[in-house]
Parts: C-alpha cells; structure tokens; sequence
C-alpha cells in the first residue's frame, strides 16, 4: 500500500474529504481493541470507536476511493444517517461502476432504502441490479433471496 | 513524493472527527 496506492496521484488528497485517515503500526496495544491480526488491515470506525467495515489485504489504488467510499456508506448506514449513506454509496456505483466495492454498493443501497420506505422493493430491485451487472460476485448470492420479493 | 495526510494520534483523531462530522479509517499496518 505504502510503495504504490497511497501515493498514487488518484489517491493522495481522496480519503480526506470523506474521513479521518489514521495509521496505527500493528504492533500498537490498539491492534486488541480493534481485533487487528493481520496487515494491511483497513477499518472504518465511528466517533464511538465501533468498526462498521473492514478491509484485509492489499487494495490497487483504483480500489482505493471506492472502497472508502463504500465503507463511509456502512458506516453512515448503521449509524442511521440513511440519506448520506445513500450518497456515498451512488458515488461508488455512478463513479466506480467496474470496481470490486460496487456490487455491495448497490446492495447496500438497497438496504438503505428498505429502511427508510419499509418496502420490498428496493431490495428486489438491488437484487435485479446486482443480477444485470455483477452476476459473477458473491453480492449476487447474498442477495438472491430477495428474487422471491 | 506525496501520501495521504495520516493521524497517528487515534483520540486526537477521534476529535477531529467529530468535530468533521467524519468517520474515522484506520490503517494497521507492518513497520517492517
């Protein structure tokens, strides 16, 4: 990550606008308190300390942005902040389309959305989506039980 | 050659973030 996503000229200035980025050698007593075993270990967590996303592993920078912004989404979600969520989370599939966070993207939004209307078929349709465009991700089995909305 | 600016501070950066109205990303990673 240190020798060619995070000085990548895509990546440099992204993270900022939509978090506070902190870098925690693993080595930290903080490594127990987020269950960090292994590097790189990506987490967004509230202002209560709580993790509402992890990444394992490495990330190429064209990853980078939108896995933030997928992650920012999660976290806005569980946190009740339904709308701004739901912002993020069409940046990742309006702007990101073809990367590995969009798919869960989309069905995330259509978790959002449930949420707020109390409806079915904004899972249905994350479940339509996901079929039309992401068939061969594991989205597309975790959302296979919403076809029979 | 430019990086992200990272905090290293995690309560100082758990401040700021609610001060930004951000969530916070952390980066546990191997010094080497």
């Amino acid at each position: 990550m240190d020798a060619v996503t995070y000085p990548h000229e895509n990546v440099i200035h992204e993270p900022e606008t939509k978090v506070i980025p902190v870098r925690i050698p693993f080595d930290s007593p903080l490594s127990k308190e987020f269950v960090a075993k292994w590097t790189p270990n990506l987490l967004w967590v509230d202002t209560e300390r709580k993790t509402h996303h992890r990444v394992i592993g490495f990330l190429p920078p064209e990853e980078l942005t939108p896995a933030v912004s997928l992650g920012v989404g999660k976290t806005f979600l569980d946190t009740g902040a339904l709308d701004r969520a739901l912002g993020v989370l069409k940046e990742v599939i309006d702007s990101h389309p073809m990367s590995h966070a969009a798919p869960e993207a989309v069905y995330f939004s259509g978790v959002c959305r449930y949420k707020q209307t109390h409806e079915a078929a904004p899972l249905k349709e994350a479940y339509e989506k996901i079929q039309a465009g992401y068939s061969n991700t594991e989205w597309a089995k975790r959302s296979a039980p919403y076809r029979l909305l | 050659m430019g990086t992200i600016a990272w905090r290293e501070d995690v309560d100082r950066a758990v401040d700021e973030a609610r001060k930004q109205d951000k969530p916070l990303f952390l980066d546990f990673f191997n010094p080497g």
